[in-house]
């Protein structure tokens, strides 16, 4: 891809919109980038409605209406090279949380019952309907490369699209949010799990240690470590680490137990349950892929057949 | 040669690997706070310390690899085109 200037669309499916802020935060480096790239379709900078050729296609967001649908196949038969950028276009993000509600309830909620709605209709002919299931792109398309985080930092983006343009091996890391934060892990004689509103962690040692459930150990590192390193226990936003989903036997909620286990005094078990109570919380970001839902010790398909018929 | 290494920074010092190898090839460092492989001869390759790390930070090489029948293979070929 030497000579010519690097092409590039961006899309953007069902997300926040975060991913594309990210890019933004490269900042000065966007500079760099610029001089060996052409942006033709980004939702956020040009008027471009249509889907023009390109080398490399960024999507971003999960499939989840009729028009991600259409805008996903788009982008795959214009761009060269896909990415699944961000954690809702590789596990389906956080809205796959939405996977243990029925369509209906989500409806009723955002549109009738949420406290800040004042209307009490749902729209039916100015938005596309929702589909059945939060879908990662991959399920869709065939996805050239992966860049999980929510969203990815800046130091990834850079260096993922920089080995790209220069045609280069990026250095893929597969440690986790722990090999990034500056806590200190040690054995206490804590003896009960405490709930994050519960008093005030100390700010030198890991969360796991003190009794706070932390999903650091368990998370892919895509973000340098931001919320651990200022004193919120890390929610497993860029996804599960490649252990957890290349072992079937391996889950985020054994690996978090095993782990806290041996750190305090609290039971395996007791850990295990606690982390099962409030699942939806802590499988949120990951819920929607395959490689999670269809682990044998992970019960989602189980809810989702309970509230839709498939 | 089988090589076994614990990326420094990633450490956290929890002493897991310690205490999951059954071949005590780790000592930790009290000065720093950190596990340091002091036998690599005695690992007998069984990567339970590489799977407790909680950050990931142990790694080997040239290790003699089985093949895991249970895993899943297209998942693990996503593994390949990770940024």
């Amino acid at each position: 891809m030497s000579g010519n200037k690097v092409r590039l669309n961006t899309e953007w499916l069902c997300d926040c919109g975060g991913c594309h802020v990210a890019l933004v935060d490269l900042h000065e480096k966007m500079l760099e980038v610029l001089q060996s790239v052409e942006i033709l379709k980004c939702p956020v900078l040009t008027d471009e409605k249509g889907y023009p050729e390109a080398d490399i296609g960024i999507v971003t967001g999960s499939v989840r209406t009729e028009h991600d649908l259409v805008a996903v196949r788009a982008m795959r038969e214009k761009c060269k090279i896909i990415i699944a950028f961000g954690t809702c276009a590789v596990y389906g993000g956080l809205h796959g949380a939405g996977l243990a509600h029925t369509r209906e309830e989500i409806m009723d909620y955002v549109y009738r019952q949420s406290p800040t709605t004042k209307t009490d209709t749902i729209p039916h002919n100015s938005i596309s309907a929702l589909a059945k299931m939060v879908t990662p792109i991959d399920e869709v398309i065939e996805v050239d490369l992966y860049l999980p985080g929510c969203p990815p930092h800046a130091h990834y983006i850079l260096q993922g699209l920089s080995s790209l343009i220069n045609e280069t091996t990026p250095r893929v890391q597969r440690e986790t949010v722990c090999a990034a934060c500056n806590r200190v892990m040690k054995k206490t004689d804590v003896t009960e799990i405490k709930s994050p509103s519960e008093g005030f962690a100390d700010n030198e040692t890991c969360f796991l240690s003190q009794g706070y459930i932390c999903q650091g150990s368990v998370t892919l590192d895509r973000c340098l470590a931001p919320c651990p390193n200022h004193g919120i226990a890390c929610s497993g936003c860029a996804g599960p680490t490649m252990q957890v989903l290349t072992e079937p036997t391996r889950d985020i909620r054994t690996e978090i137990s095993d782990r806290m286990s041996r750190l305090t005094k609290i039971p395996y078990d007791t850990i295990k349950t606690h982390i099962e109570k409030s699942a939806k919380t802590h499988y949120a970001y990951a819920m929607a892929t395959k490689m999670i839902g269809n682990k044998p010790t992970f019960l989602i398909q189980k809810w989702i057949a309970e509230g839709e018929v498939l | 040669m089988l090589e076994m290494t614990i990326h420094e920074k990633a450490c956290r010092g929890c002493q897991l690997c310690l205490d999951v190898c059954p071949t005590d090839c780790f000592t930790f460092d009290e000065v720093t706070q950190k596990a340091q492989v002091a036998v690599v001869e005695n690992c007998i390759e069984c990567l339970s310390c590489s799977f407790i790390c909680p950050s990931l930070a142990i790694s080997h090489k040239n290790h003699h690899q089985v093949k895991n029948f249970y895993r899943n293979i297209e998942f693990s070929r996503r593994m390949e085109k990770f940024l």
